[in-house]
């Protein structure tokens, strides 16, 4: 069942280049349309500045798109702040990258935890603090750390923190955007193993977005690539990591440190959204380019293997 | 990885029992390693464990809070304690330090062509017309594209991966024997890690320099170095040739690393995370600091620090073969 539905959303924002320079708009996110099925992962990949985030909070409806519409659950995303799309603040929650960011410096974390409890009056506060003590020991803090200011805590402890705080109104959605990039090695696997028994105990849907390949493999039934505000590729996530088919996917995986390299090192700075090339974004880095690449935008058209490729030449 | 490299007699630098304490917090507790002439040196382990500290202590650049102790040499002449005119020509000079975050590394006002020609004037005695072309030739060498053009851009105008590439440069000017690279790519997206790694590996082989690579990712080291040491909480626990290590760790911790790492290939398993968490200095175990993580502790081991055993294999575990 599909939870979450984008649909060929974009999302611009207008930047000036230079202190005298006229503004230009960033298509940040151009046209991406995605689904999330309930009680899955889609772990989105792609360099910096390719969209991810903002893809993150257009899911969540934190900002609205310029066109296409998200749909969750069936219905239309309401515009923020009204009373419908505070509602839905329990059915979808973000676990962002800065747990440190994300909570309160001056209440103690259980406090915080609590927090959406109250906010959606679920529970007498009896019951607020059963719930809490569950929600600590299903993350693995103890109460004495839960007692603790964010600053008390270690990194991983913090995203311990956020993730219960996320869980605490039972939300049907996490977005989590590089939820373990900050954290060592060591804690990164302790808060991904956290995140797929968390999946598997409470059938949350994650739209899962990081720049780390590996983590996108470890936790996602789905992978989507983009690449300047655009899926490329979309497809079961051992058959892009085994056999990418767009150039960029294959550059990525090729990259991945320790990996084997099959493919060749990509050329070149990540490209500037702000200066979107002609025809496919990619091609002034593509290994493969033809003509027709610089004049013609390819589209992200579904395969006879089920993969959807944004190719002229990878259409399999 | 077959043949194991003998050291030869006499390492490029050899640091022994080197221990740093930040105004009495012990940060490193003893460290030994030599780095050979032309070799790849990696140093992993998770933050704080005192990778960065090791060679700003060698290279005398901690603050005054910091209280350094035993011995690291360079080709036989001691480094630690030396008076600053002679770190002062050792820096930059014989030994050159790139660090993860080159935007801030790098002079935000002085354009990248002037930033390399000083570095050049400083280290070869270069000046004028000579250092600026000698500038240009670095630029080019590292890969900047249109290096003469781009002389005159300021950092903000170039990208992560460029200014990397500008802090290599700059590094390169005074010839140095050996490079240490802190994290060099840790900022940079994958794409461009694979490049500046692959800049690395062609300077080295094209100048003999050693270099040591700072890295919190394994599969970084495993695909850059000839031999690796694990850092845990201030303290060396496991070296060896990369091959050996990757292909069987004996030291629990380094195992836990490897486990914690999402593979590939294969089935997706549940990883192996160390539970726990790295200890604070201030509160360091009696015995074995990863002791109270492992999953192989005895009783023994919270008795006594376990020493680094072994030649061309070392471990500090009593629970390890050797
Ligand atoms: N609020 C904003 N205002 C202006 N530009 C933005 C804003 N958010 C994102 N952008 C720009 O949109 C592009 C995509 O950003 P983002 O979604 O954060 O990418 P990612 O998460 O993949 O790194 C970038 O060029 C970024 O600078
Ligand atoms: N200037 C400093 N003052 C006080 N403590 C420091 C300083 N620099 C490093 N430390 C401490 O020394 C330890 C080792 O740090 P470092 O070598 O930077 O770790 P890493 O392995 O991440 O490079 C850490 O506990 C760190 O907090
Ligand atoms: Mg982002
Ligand atoms: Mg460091």
């Amino acid at each position: 069942m599909t939870l979450l539905a984008l649909d060929s959303v974009a999302r611009g924002y207008p930047m000036r280049r230079g202190w005298l320079g006229r503004a230009v708009m960033v298509h940040a996110v151009d046209g991406v349309s995605l689904e999330v099925s309930a009680g899955r992962t889609l772990g989105v990949v792609g360099e910096s500045g390719c969209g991810k985030s903002t893809t993150g909070r257009l899911a969540l409806g934190l900002e609205t798109p310029d066109s296409g519409t998200v749909t969750f659950a069936g219905a239309a995303m309401p515009p923020p702040g009204g009373a419908a799309w505070r509602a839905l603040r329990a059915q979808m929650q973000l676990v962002p990258q800065d747990p440190l960011g994300a909570l309160d410096r001056r209440l103690p974390v259980a406090r915080q935890i609590a927090e959406p409890l109250v906010i959606h009056g679920i529970g007498d506060a009896g019951e607020r603090a059963d719930r809490v003590a569950t929600l600590l020991a299903s993350v693995g803090l103890r109460p004495d750390q839960a007692a603790r200011h964010p600053h008390a805590l270690s990194g991983g402890q913090r995203q311990r923190a956020v993730l219960a705080r996320a869980l605490a109104a039972g939300p049907a959605l996490l977005v989590c955007d590089e939820p373990v990039s900050a954290l060592d090695v060591s804690i990164q696997a302790q808060i991904v193993n956290l995140l797929t028994d968390l999946q598997e105990s409470h059938g949350i849907a994650m739209l899962f977005i990081s720049h780390d390949l590996r983590v996108v493999r470890q936790v996602s039934h789905e992978v989507a690539v983009m690449y300047l505000g655009r899926v490329i590729e979309r497809g079961d996530p051992d058959a892009i990591f085994t056999d990418p088919a767009h150039p960029y996917s294959r550059a990525l995986v090729a990259a991945i440190p320790g990996g084997s390299k099959p493919h060749a090192i990509l050329a070149g700075d990540p490209p500037n959204p702000a200066d979107r090339p002609a025809g496919c974004a990619f091609h002034p880095r593509c290994p493969v380019v033809v003509a027709r690449c610089r004049a013609e935008t390819p589209t992200l058209d579904v395969r006879a293997d089920g993969r959807a490729v944004a190719c002229h030449l990878a259409r399999g | 990885m077959g043949l194991t490299v003998v050291p030869s007699a006499s390492p490029l630098i050899r640091i022994s029992g080197l221990s740093v304490a930040f105004n009495g917090t012990p940060a490193l507790l003893g460290i030994d390693l030599t780095v050979g002439a032309g070799e790849t040196l990696g140093l992993v382990g998770e933050s704080g464990c005192g990778k960065s500290v090791t060679w700003l202590a060698v290279l005398g650049l901690l603050p005054n809070s910091a209280t350094v102790g035993g011995s690291a040499t360079l080709d036989g002449r001691e480094l630690v304690g030396a008076p600053a005119s002679v770190l002062e020509r050792v820096r930059g000079g014989r030994v050159a330090m790139i660090f993860q975050d080159p935007a801030s590394a790098l002079n935000p006002v002085h354009r990248i062509g002037r930033q390399v020609s000083e570095a050049v004037t400083l280290h070869r005695g270069l000046s004028g017309g000579a250092a600026t072309a000698e500038a240009l030739r670095l630029l080019d060498e590292v890969g900047i594209p249109d290096a003469r053009n781009r002389m005159t851009a300021y950092p903000h105008e170039m990208s992560g991966g460029q200014n990397q590439r500008v802090m290599i440069a700059t590094a390169l000017a005074g010839r140095p024997e050996l490079l240490i690279a802190d994290e060099p790519t840790t900022a940079l997206d994958v794409t461009i890690q694979a490049q500046i790694l692959d800049l690395l590996r062609r300077l080295q082989r094209e100048h003999g320099m050693a270099l040591v690579l700072i890295s919190h990712d394994l599969g970084v080291v495993a695909e850059m170095c000839e031999r690796v040491c694990v850092m845990y909480a201030g303290r060396i626990v496991e070296e060896a040739q990369a091959g050996a290590l990757f292909a069987g760790p004996r030291h629990p911790y380094t195992t836990g690393l490897m486990g914690a790492l999402p593979p590939l290939t294969g089935p997706r398993l549940r990883l192996t995370a160390i539970p726990g968490r790295v200890p604070e200095p201030w509160a360091m175990p009696p015995g074995c600091a990863f002791a109270p993580r492992c999953p192989k502790r005895i009783e023994a081991c919270d008795v006594s620090v376990p020493n680094l055993r072994g030649e061309d294999r070392r471990v500090a575990c009593i629970r390890a073969a050797a």
